[in-house]
């Protein structure tokens, strides 16, 4: 009975492992927002090559970025939630993504620059 | 039943190994190409700046100018915080989902690697650059919204965090050049000498009591330069002379070198290579920085500019006649440029070392290079050091065409003058 608990623990690690390995960092420059079909297209540079990479939001998925707290005492950056319609072309953004079917699938976007 | 311990543990083993090779980074999802991010300081990589930026070097005073490095804040709390972290450490918020993190710039030791022309590279043209662009680097470039006093103000607050308080120079940080020091050592130092005096123990007895001597890098005075007479040379004109050598007739020792050469050609140094032994070479001078003035009074590297080169006619090929006449190099060089001239035999260099006039009708052997354009560089600065002449202030532009197309006439070989362009 011990064995059997130990290899299900084996089996649940492992499992866990592999879900997690779906998830990927992903940056590169906004070519194209639709909002109809809540995607956004980057181009992104890795290993010498460029490629369009279409990163489908999930439903109840944000884009944010980061500004200055301005509450007097407070420093640093504070998230700011940024509509899709207004992420505009040459934004440099970054999101971790998950790979869901054949889909590139993010559940946060973050502006890194905004151009 | 015995073996069933046994079973379970391989079979538990196997599964882990399954699960380990799952976590790992796979090619052609949403990380594309299966970026590894093996970077750990980030963006940095040991590269060499690329040469149109290897003159950004840094005015001394700018890394502890207070004023700039309170102008750097400002900045850096605006446009480079989000990512590189309020405190420096290539946390910020937009940081942390990088695929390609921002380096810790508290890291002592990375940031003495970083010299200041690639520091200022990196932020002038960001992740555009390759090998960060290759690597997916996220970083913007900067040299469109910063001027470059902003840029250096950025650089001096950066520098900060690395706990560092003098000026950012391989004089502080001889690790930045490293990489160069050891090929120098292999491939400069017995001519060169240890210390970049010119005096290896090879370099006198390749041309033994008579000019050419190896260059002492610890002066400034440099032959093969674009820049006017007296100043130092652009690293660009250092990568040419490692590249195409130097010509000129040497002892027995040189009798190996091709091409009738002094200091052999490195052209087949791979070009990082080329640019890391010029940052060491640069690094024995540090008049290489204080020529860029201060922070408060930056001066930028003037240059020779070299127009296009017009046609080689005949009309302009006798204005050139006229003038090698009338600006006395035939005293030198001789009446039909065999380097026999009257003075010829007197020549000595500034090391009071006799020197030979050059044979104008052996274009290979031109020290400075044999194209129209070098030609046309060596008139126009001279050869420091030696019996030849800045014509910068007496020739226009189009004169020193002239000249230029009369001497290549000289080697009899016209068709080169014509094709030359």
């Amino acid at each position: 009975m011990t064995k059997l608990a130990v290899a299900l623990a084996v089996l649940v690690l492992v499992l866990a492992a592999a879900a997690d390995a779906d998830e990927a960092p992903i940056s590169g420059t906004v070519k194209a927002v639709d909002g109809a079909a809540q995607t956004l297209t980057l181009n992104v540079t890795a290993k010498g090559k460029t490629r369009e990479v279409v990163v489908h939001m999930k439903p109840g998925a944000k884009v944010v970025k980061f500004t200055r707290a301005t509450e007097p005492g407070k420093t640093g950056f504070v998230e700011q939630e940024v509509a899709l319609a207004d992420v505009k072309p040459g934004w440099i953004v970054s999101a971790t993504t998950k790979h869901e079917g054949n889909r590139e699938v993010a559940e946060v976007v973050n502006v890194v620059l905004e151009r | 039943m015995r073996t069933r311990p046994a079973w379970i543990i391989g079979g538990a083993a196997v599964m882990l190994a399954f699960g380990a090779w799952i976590v790992m980074p796979t090619v052609g999802r949403a990380d594309p190409n299966g970026e590894t991010h093996e970077d750990d300081k980030g963006g940095h990589a040991h590269v060499p700046a690329p040469l149109e930026y290897a003159d950004a070097h840094v005015p001394l005073s700018v890394w502890t100018d207070t004023a700039m490095i309170a102008r750097g804040k400002e900045i850096y709390a605006t446009k480079c915080a989000v990512c590189h972290g309020d405190a420096g450490d290539g946390k910020g918020p937009a940081g942390v989902a990088l695929p390609l993190k921002p380096p810790d710039l508290r890291d002592k030791a990375g940031v003495a690697e970083m010299r200041d022309n690639y520091w200022f590279w990196r932020v002038s043209e960001g992740g555009q650059a390759e090998p960060f662009k290759a690597k997916g680097s996220a970083m913007p470039p900067w040299k469109a919204d910063l001027s470059v006093k902003d840029r250096w103000a950025v650089m001096a607050y950066q520098h900060t965090f690395s706990g560092h308080s003098g000026p950012h120079v391989p004089s502080e940080h001889p690790e930045s050049v490293q990489v160069g020091r050891d090929i120098y050592a292999m491939a400069c130092v017995m001519c060169h000498g240890a210390d970049g005096k010119g005096d290896g123990s090879v370099g006198g007895t390749l041309a033994p009591r008579r000019a050419p001597q190896p260059r002492d890098f610890t002066q400034s005075e440099f032959k093969f330069r674009s820049t006017p007479s007296g100043r130092l040379p652009t690293t660009a004109d250092l990568f040419r002379t490692v590249t195409e050598g130097v010509r000129a007739s040497g002892g027995p020792l040189t009798f190996g070198l091709r091409g009738y050469r002094i200091m052999p050609a490195f052209r087949h140094m791979p070009e990082a290579q080329r640019l890391e032994l010029i940052e060491y070479v640069k690094s024995l001078n540090s008049a290489f920085w204080t020529r860029l003035g201060t922070s408060t009074e930056p001066r930028s590297i003037e240059t020779i500019k070299i127009p296009p080169s017009p046609p080689p006619t005949p009309e302009r090929i006798v204005r050139g006649k006229q003038l090698y006449a009338d600006a006395e190099c035939l005293a030198c060089h001789g009446e039909r440029g065999r380097g026999d001239g009257p003075s010829a035999p007197t020549l000595k260099d500034n090391r009071q070392l006799p020197i030979e006039a050059t044979d104008l009708t052996k274009p290979a052997r031109f020290k400075n290079g044999s194209r129209p354009e070098d030609l046309y560089r060596t008139l126009m600065t001279g050869l420091a050091g030696t019996p030849m002449p800045s014509y910068g202030d007496a020739l226009e532009p189009e004169q020193a065409w002239d000249l230029v197309y009369y001497v290549l006439s000289l080697s009899g070989d016209r068709r080169r003058a014509a094709d030359a362009r």
